[in-house]
């Protein structure tokens, strides 16, 4: 322990330095406002926070609804391991998300109104009900391990009970909201309790341990909450550039995100496996990593093809910093990984995987600055980029998130390994 | 429906209007530099406390150099982008004509900014309670039976208040009356939809400022194919994933059993298969 100790120390320094400074520059944010710590202005409404923060952020968040889809849904029972870990990640990765749209909202004190006063016309009032409704699924899906852990068997079992009717409920309301429709809310909810019913007369077998309902409803508010962030630029087709602004964005959006959980999931237990030595199961990561030119594959084709009837390929053999800025984008974060991911020398070992999972990293965040600031970008006016108190607030909330990731890791039984190794 | 026309062959670039709406609307001056934006346009652009402004262009008037001024304020749309992006309907469109906001609800996001797609809703960045600003169409003195303050200031008529459908005909019987003397195109009677604010101009209207390439189409038409499939996937997860589910654990189930069975089976060959030697043990 000790030696762990010695051995990140520096990094873990790091990591608290960052995450003070960017809490003390968000407390600066809010007694001088906005324009104190951002460069943006009128004519840049969003900028990096936007980009990172919230795109990305949430993009990188989709392990969560993946992997518990995938294992608990469509029954992969290898990856079981990694349940805990990636909705982990999730809920915390919202939490900072949430923590950070605060601070990039002018008057984040009446977020609450957004329950209250509906615009079903919108896209940002679906974010917003997505952001908060699914925070509430993450809750309950990440409260097992926490009951675990402090023995609360008796809330566990409440919990359990509890949990599928307030989906039910959830995602009614949601449904209302979104629809202002009566009869569509019927629907949904017509259809979540018929599964209830058959999940609970035996007729389809289920683990008690993860109500169904739970793991369906995470998977329906993710889909809606990915694809959600496209849409919302939809609306702006005369502003985003070509090479990005399509009907298609929502779509896009939702492939890339499914793209990115089994990197993220990679990379993250790699990098987990160094820092907190908890051992990778590497079989399983390979495996992932085998799923990886598929995801990429579809995504790309999706996407070179929504270009191509778009008629938008001469804007991306026209010489400027947006169409650098959409191959970059392309080749080191889909093409690369993609035939990298290919080899199967590469799949087996740490360092291949490891790569290969940080360059679709990567390309997703690049993609998500490329649609909410470099995209937006008219050379002709002012142009935006990012004062350097922006740039640390993102890195001190990042911090903040890595630092939580690491607390609930020590703290909570998420690792198989562990619990596999006490039995 | 209320509507304002605005001609720029009228306008001889005073700014009456620029000061009549300051003063109604209460907002205070600006620090401005000279020459920091077009010629001697001042200030440089709408802002938090600008909300209308008379842009001042050095530009082409039938072949001869000329200074041409055009009026930049909300113009207040049939069917507003922002109205369609805010979240809390803190933007909304009146019955009246003007857009209006309430910041009692604003959440501060900016969605309006970014929607907009004349580029007219501000923010006040430096500032802790913010709000969002832009030109009401002083609905507040279109309530009491009033026009706008900068149309009650305009010397020239250059800015005319009205009912939309007669504003729009007078606007196009002003270009058939003098077809030379204008451009053949009211900007803002199809614009995103159409808007109330209409503007004649006897030289192209993105010259004065106005944005250009605009669809006819309404921006709500551009979200609402996605925002109109959420049902449908809605639903369509709800039953296919729980299907999904249904099959394969079913099947999981039947798999285990299988083995399970097979297992019992083996005991019981193994366990005939020992008993006629029983040396093993
Ligand atoms: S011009 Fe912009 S701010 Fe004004 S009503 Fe239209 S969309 Fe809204
Ligand atoms: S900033 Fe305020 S007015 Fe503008 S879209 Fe957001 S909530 Fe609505």
């Amino acid at each position: 322990m000790t030696d762990f100790f010695k051995r990140t120390s520096s990094g873990l320094l790091v990591l608290y330095a960052l995450a003070a400074f960017g809490l003390l520059l968000i407390v600066y944010r809010f007694v001088m406002g906005l324009g104190a710590v951002t460069n943006l202005s009128d004519s840049y409404p969003w900028g990096l926070w936007i980009g990172v923060d919230v795109l990305a952020g949430i993009a990188l968040a989709s392990g969560g609804f993946v992997v518990a889809g995938t294992v608990h849904l469509f029954g992969a029972n290898k990856y079981h391991s990694l349940t805990r870990t990636a909705i982990t990640t999730a809920f915390l990765g919202y939490l900072i998300f949430i923590f950070g749209l605060i601070v990039d909202l002018g008057r984040p004190w009446n977020l609450w109104r957004a329950l209250f006063n509906w615009n079903h016309t919108s896209p940002m009032f679906e974010v917003a009900w997505c952001v908060m409704l699914y925070t509430s699924v993450l809750l309950m899906e990440f409260l097992p391990p926490v009951f675990e852990r402090f023995k609360l068997t008796a809330l566990h079992e409440k919990w359990k009970t509890m949990v599928p009717w307030a989906i039910v409920f959830i995602l009614g309301i949601f449904t209302f909201a979104m629809t202002d429709s009566l009869i569509w809310t019927v629907v949904v909810v017509f259809v979540l309790l018929f599964w209830e019913l058959v999940f609970r007369a035996g007729l389809s077998p289920r683990s008690i341990q993860m109500p169904l309902l739970m793991i369906i409803a995470g998977v329906m508010f993710s889909t809606m909450h990915q694809s959600s962030l496209g849409t919302l630029f939809t609306l702006a087709p005369h502003k985003l550039h070509p090479l990005w602004y399509s009907p298609m964005l929502p779509v896009l959006f939702l492939l890339s995100a499914v793209m990115v959980a089994p990197a993220m999931v990679i990379f993250e237990s790699i990098v987990a496996e160094r820092s907190l030595g908890h051992r990778a199961h590497m079989n399983v990561l390979s495996s992932l990593g085998r799923a990886m030119p598929w995801l990429l594959g579809i995504y790309l084709v999706v996407k070179v093809g929504d270009l191509l009837a778009r008629g938008a390929v001469s804007d991306a053999l026209s010489i400027s910093w947006q169409s650098f800025s959409w191959w970059g984008e392309v080749l080191l974060g889909v093409v690369l990984p993609f035939t990298l991911f290919l080899s199967q020398d590469l799949v087996q070992k740490r360092v291949g995987l490891l790569t290969a999972a940080a360059l679709v990293v990567l390309g997703l965040v690049w993609n998500r600055v490329n649609v909410a600031v470099v995209g937006m970008i008219d050379l002709e006016g002012d142009v935006y980029f990012p004062y350097w108190a922006e740039i640390f607030i993102t890195l001190g909330l990042i911090s903040l998130g890595i630092l939580g990731y690491r607390l609930a890791s020590l703290h909570l039984p998420l690792h198989e390994e562990e619990t596999a190794a006490t039995h | 429906m209320n509507a304002m026309l605005i001609d720029s062959t009228r306008c001889v670039g005073c700014r009456a209007c620029q000061i009549a709406c300051k003063s109604w609307n209460e907002l205070p001056s600006e620090k401005t530099q000279f020459f920091a934006g077009k010629g001697y346009q001042n200030p440089k652009d709408l802002s938090a406390t600008t909300w209308t402004l008379i842009t001042y262009n050095e530009t082409k008037r039938r072949g001869r150099f000329d200074w041409v001024f055009g009026k930049r304020q909300c113009m207040h749309c049939l069917l507003p982008a922002c109205a369609t992006a805010c979240p809390v309907t803190a933007l909304k469109k009146t019955p009246e004509g003007p857009v209006v906001y309430d910041s009692s609800i604003c959440l501060g996001c900016r969605y309006c900014q970014l929607a907009c797609p004349f580029d007219v809703p501000r923010f006040e960045w430096d500032k802790v309670f913010t709000k969002i600003t832009k030109c009401t169409m002083c609905a507040d003195r279109v309530a009491e039976g009033m026009e706008p303050a900068c149309c009650k200031a305009c010397p020239t008529d250059a800015i005319v208040f009205g009912e939309r459908s007669k504003l729009l005909a007078e606007a196009h019987a002003r270009i058939d009356a003098n077809p030379l003397n204008y451009v053949h195109h009211v900007f803002g009677e199809k614009e995103m939809g159409g808007t109330c604010v209409l503007h004649l101009s006897d030289v192209p209207h993105q010259e004065l400022g106005h944005a250009g390439g605009l669809s006819e189409e309404p921006a709500s038409a551009y979200s609402r194919p996605a925002m109109a499939s959420i049902p449908f996937v809605l639903t369509g997860l709800g039953i296919g994933l729980g299907a999904v589910s249904w099959v394969v654990n079913r099947r999981q189930q039947l798999a285990a059993q299988q083995k399970e069975i097979e297992r019992l089976h083996e005991i019981a060959e193994q366990a005939e298969g020992k008993e006629p030697g029983g040396t093993n043990s």
